[in-house]
C-alpha cells in the first residue's frame, strides 16, 4: 500500500500524515493505491543488524498517481511486474503489515486481506487488549491505544454499535489504573464504549480435557477480537495471541493452569473458546526481559492479524527468532491451528523479509543480579511478586540466593544450585518430597515487607544456612516500623 | 569576502586513534599551514555524526573541543550526515561575515570504522528514512542502486562507465599519502570483478568508510584563496519521493547559489572535488554542477576528461572511494585538497593552471548538498 497526504490544490504531498497544508491551511487529502508496477530493483548482499538475511532484494514501486516506495522483499521481480497483495485464501493466513505511519490505514487493509472475516452491524464485539500492569504507552506492555482508536473507528465505520473494551490486570494490579495510565480508558471514553473490568465479571465454568475453567461470561457472549501486544515473556517465551486469552477465566483458574502446567492447560482453554480474531499490537512490541519486568521496547512498528492464533505466535516467534515454546507445539497438535510457519498462508510483508533476533526473556533474571529464579512454572501471582522482591533489593551486595518457585520443580532443575529460598506454597511442598532443605521457606501470605526483610537478611549473610526464630523476629519489626512510619 | 588561511588533515584510515588524537593532528597542521595562532580563534564549527558504535560515547562535542583546544569560545556542532563538513564550513562563513569575526575554525572528524560490519553499516543506515528506507532494508548502497538504475536505463550508462570513475578516483588515491588506499595498485579488472554489494552497484563503485578529521581556518584578512562562492541547498529526505531520481536538486541548488556568489559559470572551473559516495554519483553530480548536459555525464570520464591530466580534473585526492569517507570529515577534506593544490603543494596530484576549483558535499542520497567555489588571489 502507497499512502501519500497531498493538499487540496494538488502541489505538495507528503509521505507523513499531516492534518493540512502548512502553507495554505487547507484540507489533506489521502491518496492510496494497493496496486503498484516495480520500477526498480536492487539485490543487496551486506548483512546489517535489522536485516541479517542476505541476499535481499528491494524493489522500487510506483503507483497510478506517480508516488513511490521501497519494498523488501525475497523474491524475484522484473522491472513493469505488478505488485499488488492479494487476500489470503486461507483461515490460518496471518497477515504482516509494516506500518508506514497511518496504523488506520494497515489495519484497515489488513483486515480486508483476511479470509473469511466479516463485520456486521449487528455484531456484538469484545475487544480484549492486553493490560497488565500500570505503564505508559511508551512500554509497550499494554495495546497501544491508537491502534485500539484505529479498531474502533473502523468498527464504527462498519455500523457495529455494540463494543465493549474488556480486560482484567491481574498481578494484584488495579486494572482500572492500569487501563488509565495506558491511554486505553481515554479511548473508550472518545468512543463511548465501556471499559468492563473482567475480575469483576460473572463466570461460566467449562471443562475442556479434563481441566475446569471459569471464564468471563462477556467472552463467551460475544463476537471476540484479541489485541495482544507482541512481547517476550520469561516464563512461556512469547505473551501473543494465545497467552493474551489468560485474563479472561478468573484469577483462581488462571493459578491453577499455571500449577497443572501452563503450556498443557493454555491451549486447552483456546480450545474451550469460540474462535477469535487476533490483532498483534507489534506497533512497538517488547523485547528481553518481559513483560513483568517490562523488558525494552522492540520498535517494530508491525502488525500481525490472522484467525488463528497458534498461527499469529508461531509466525512472530519465527519473526524475532526465538525458539517454539512446547505450548505452540501442543496447541497444533491439537489442532487448535497450524504451527508449521511452512504451511502458514503469509499475506503482505514476507516473513523472511522481516526476520531479525529480537533480545529473548532470561527464564531466571530479576532485576537483581544475585537473585537468580528456579521457575517451576508458578503462577503469575507467584512469578510477578518474587520478581518485586528481587527489585526491592536492587543496589545491595550479597551472595547469590536461588529464589525457587512453582510447583513443576525438577531435582535436575536444582542440581549444582545452593542458597535455595522456596517462595510460595506450591514450591515449599514440592521441595520436601525431593529431600531438598532450603535456606529459607517463603509462605505467599506472609507481608510483603517481612518477605523482603526475610530475603534481604539471606543476600546480606552469605554463611545462613537457614532462618532463625530470631531473623523472623527482625523482619516482623521492620515491617511493624515500616506501617508505622506510613501511617503518620 | 572570506579568506582561507590554513588547512590540515590526518590520515583517512582504520586506525584505533581516538578522535581527539586526529582533531588535535588536523587542527594543529591548519594553524602551521595558515600560520595562525589558535589565540586567534573567534569561533569554532565542528561537524561529527557522533556515531554510537565507535566506542567513544562522547555526545557533547562542541565542549570536548573547547577542553581539547583550551578555548572558552563559541563552539558549535553542525552535523549533517555525509554534508557535515560542508554545512560547518557554510556555517563558519556566515558567521566570520555576520560577526566580522577574524579567524573561525572549521572541524569536521568522524570515528566510524571502529566495531563490525554490520554495526557501521547500521550507524549509516540511520541517516535514511525510518520506516521508508529503513525499515525496507535500504542501506546507503541501495538506496544509490535504486537511483544508479534509473540514471542507466534512462541515459544508456553501463556499469563501465562506473568502474571508470572508480579506477580514476584509485589513480588518483595511489598519489595521496594521507588516502585510505594510497600506494594501493587497483585495476579495471579488480574493480569490475568486485563482489556486487547492491546491485548494480559493485564494491568498488562504493565509497570506503574509514575514520579521519579535516580541519580549515577561515579569515577575513585577505590571504592567496579566496572563498568566492558557499552555497547549501536541501531536498527530500528519499530519493524515491522526487519527481527526477536521477538529477539531485540540492546540488543544482547550491552551486547554482556558488556560481552566482562568484561570479562565474560552470565552465570556469578548473579542478573540482565531488562527492563520489558512489562512482554513479559522480557521474549524476557531473551533470547536476553543469559540467555536462543532463545524460552526458558519462562522456566525461569515457573522454578522460575528469582524469588529473584532463581538461577539467575531478577528485585527485582520490575522492571518497579511494581517499575514504569518513563522513563529516569529507567536505572538510575536499577543501583541504585544494587548499594543497591551489597552493601547489600537491606534488605528484599537482594540477596547473588553477583558477576557480569547486568542492561539493553531499549528505544523504541528495538530501542536502554544499558546493565551495574557492579562488586563486594571489
Amino acid at each position: 500500500m502507497i499512502i501519500r497526504w497531498v493538499s487540496e490544490d494538488g502541489k505538495r504531498k507528503w509521505i507523513y500524515p499531516v492534518k493540512k497544508d502548512i502553507y495554505t491551511k487547507g484540507k489533506i487529502i489521502k491518496q492510496i493505491s494497493t496496486k503498484a508496477k516495480v520500477i526498480g530493483i536492487t539485490k543487496v548482499n551486506i548483512p546489517s543488524p535489522m536485516h541479517p538475511i542476505t541476499p535481499y532484494n528491494v524493489i522500487l514501486l510506483e503507483d497510478g498517481y506517480g508516488n513511490r516506495m521501497p519494498k523488501k522483499t525475497m523474491k524475484e521481480y522484473k522491472i513493469n511486474d505488478v505488485y499488488e497483495i492479494k487476500p489470503a485464501k486461507t483461515d490460518s493466513a496471518v497477515i504482516i503489515a509494516k506500518i508506514k505511519y497511518d496504523i488506520y490505514e494497515y489495519l484497515k487493509h489488513s483486515l480486508k486481506l483476511l479470509h473469511n472475516y466479516n463485520i456486521s452491524s449487528k455484531d456484538k464485539i469484545l475487544i480484549k487488549p492486553s493490560i497488565i500492569e500500570p505503564a505508559y504507552s511508551y512500554q509497550a506492555v499494554a495495546t497501544n491505544s491508537e491502534l485500539l482508536d484505529a479498531l474502533i473507528t473502523y468498527l464504527r465505520e462498519n455500523n457495529v454499535r455494540d463494543i465493549i473494551v474488556a480486560e482484567q490486570a491481574m498481578l494484584g494490579n488495579d486494572t482500572i489504573e492500569s487501563a488509565a495510565k495506558s491511554g486505553i480508558l481515554d479511548v473508550c471514553k472518545k468512543h463511548e464504549i465501556p471499559f468492563v473490568d473482567l475480575s469483576k465479571s460473572e463466570y461460566v465454568e467449562k471443562t475442556s480435557d479434563n481441566f475446569s475453567f471459569r471464564i468471563a461470561k462477556e467472552v463467551l457472549e460475544r463476537k471476540l477480537i484479541n489485541m495482544p501486544v507482541m512481547k517476550t515473556n520469561s516464563q512461556i517465551v512469547v505473551s501473543g495471541a494465545m497467552e493474551n486469552m489468560l485474563r479472561v477465566v478468573d484469577e483462581n483458574t488462571q493459578k491453577k493452569m499455571f500449577e497443572q502446567d501452563i503450556e498443557e492447560t493454555l491451549p486447552k482453554l483456546i480450545k474451550i473458546l469460540p474462535n477469535f480474531l487476533s490483532i498483534g499490537d507489534a506497533t512497538i512490541g517488547m523485547q528481553a526481559n518481559g513483560p513483568t519486568l517490562l523488558g525494552e521496547p522492540a520498535f517494530l512498528n508491525m502488525l500481525f492479524l490472522s484467525k488463528d492464533p497458534v498461527a499469529l505466535d508461531s509466525v512472530f516467534i519465527e519473526a524475532g527468532i526465538f525458539a517454539k515454546p512446547n505450548y505452540i507445539k501442543e496447541a497444533a497438535l491439537m489442532g487448535l491451528g497450524d504451527s508449521d510457519t511452512n504451511n502458514i498462508e503469509i499475506i503482505g510483508d514476507e516473513l523472511e523479509a522481516i526476520k531479525y533476533p529480537l533480545k529473548a526473556a532470561e527464564k531466571n533474571a530479576t532485576a537483581h543480579t544475585k537473585i537468580k529464579l528456579i521457575d517451576g512454572k508458578a503462577n503469575p501471582y507467584i512469578y510477578n511478586t518474587a520478581l518485586k522482591m528481587s527489585a526491592k533489593l536492587v543496589g545491595l551486595l550479597g551472595q547469590e540466593i536461588n529464589l525457587v518457585i512453582g510447583s513443576l520443580i525438577t531435582k535436575d532443575m536444582l542440581q549444582e544450585k545452593t542458597r535455595l529460598v522456596a517462595y510460595g506454597k506450591e514450591a515449599i511442598e514440592k521441595l520436601k518430597p525431593l529431600g531438598i532443605k532450603p535456606v529459607a521457606e517463603i509462605p505467599e501470605e506472609m507481608d510483603d515487607i517481612e518477605k523482603i526483610m526475610l530475603l534481604k537478611s539471606i543476600l546480606q549473610n552469605p554463611d545462613k544456612e537457614s532462618i532463625t526464630v530470631i531473623d523472623k523476629l527482625k523482619s516482623k519489626i521492620a515491617s511493624f516500623g515500616t506501617k508505622i512510619k506510613n501511617k503518620f | 569576502m572570506a579568506y582561507i588561511k590554513g588547512a590540515g588533515m590526518s590520515k583517512f584510515d582504520v586506525s584505533r586513534d581516538w578522535s581527539y588524537e586526529r582533531i588535535y593532528e588536523c587542527v594543529n597542521e591548519a594553524l602551521d599551514s595558515g600560520n595562525t595562532s589558535l589565540d586567534d580563534i573567534d569561533a569554532i564549527f565542528v561537524s561529527s555524526m557522533e556515531a554510537e558504535s565507535n566506542g567513544e560515547r562522547q555526545k557533547h562535542t562542541a565542549p570536548m573541543i573547547s577542553s581539547m583546544l583550551q578555548k572558552k569560545l563559541p563552539i558549535l556542532t553542525v552535523p549533517a550526515g555525509c554534508a557535515g563538513g560542508g554545512v560547518a564550513l557554510w556555517n563558519a562563513i556566515d558567521f566570520q561575515k555576520a560577526n566580522n569575526a577574524n579567524n573561525v575554525l572549521v572541524i569536521g572528524f568522524e570515528k566510524l570504522v571502529a566495531n563490525i560490519s554490520e554495526k557501521v553499516t547500521d550507524e549509516m543506515l540511520r541517516g535514511g528514512e525510518r520506516v521508508y528506507e529503513q525499515a525496507e532494508g535500504m542501506i546507503f548502497p541501495a538506496q544509490n542502486a535504486l537511483v544508479a538504475q534509473q540514471y542507466m536505463m534512462r541515459y544508456d550508462v553501463t556499469s563501465d562507465d562506473f568502474a571508470l570513475a572508480a579506477l580514476k578516483n584509485h589513480e588518483n588515491a595511489f598519489d595521496n599519502p594521507k588516502a585510505r588506499f594510497y600506494k594501493k595498485k587497483v585495476t579495471l579488472d579488480m574493480i569490475k570483478n568486485s563482489p556486487v554489494v547492491a546491485s548494480p552497484l559493485r564494491l568498488f563503485d562504493c565509497s570506503i568508510p574509514c575514520n579521519g578529521a579535516a580541519a580549515v581556518i577561515i579569515s577575513k584578512e585577505k590571504t592567496d584563496i579566496e572563498i568566492s562562492g558557499s552555497g547549501i541547498s536541501t531536498n527530500k529526505l528519499t530519493a524515491f519521493e522526487r519527481e527526477d531520481m536521477t538529477s539531485w536538486n540540492s546540488t543544482i541548488n547550491a552551486a547554482k547559489l556558488a556560481y552566482n556568489q562568484a561570479g562565474i559559470t560552470a565552465e570556469d572551473i578548473s579542478i573540482a572535488e565531488i562527492h563520489d559516495a558512489f562512482t554513479s554519483v559522480e557521474l549524476i553530480s557531473y551533470e547536476d554542477l553543469g559540467f555536462a548536459k543532463k545524460g552526458e555525464g558519462k562522456e566525461l570520464i569515457r573522454k578522460g576528461i575528469t582524469k588529473i591530466n584532463g581538461a577539467l580534473p575531478v577528485n585527485t585526492s582520490g575522492g571518497l572511494k579511494a581517499k575514504g569517507h569518513p563522513i563529516s570529515a569529507t567536505g572538510v577534506s575536499q577543501i583541504y585538497e585544494l587548499v594543497l593544490q591551489l597552493r601547489k603543494q600537491a606534488k605528484k596530484r599537482q594540477v596547473d593552471n588553477i583558477k576557480y576549483a569547486l568542492a561539493h558535499n553531499i549528505g544523504g542520497a541528495g538530501c542536502v548538498t554544499a558546493v565551495h567555489i574557492l579562488k586563486k588571489v594571489m
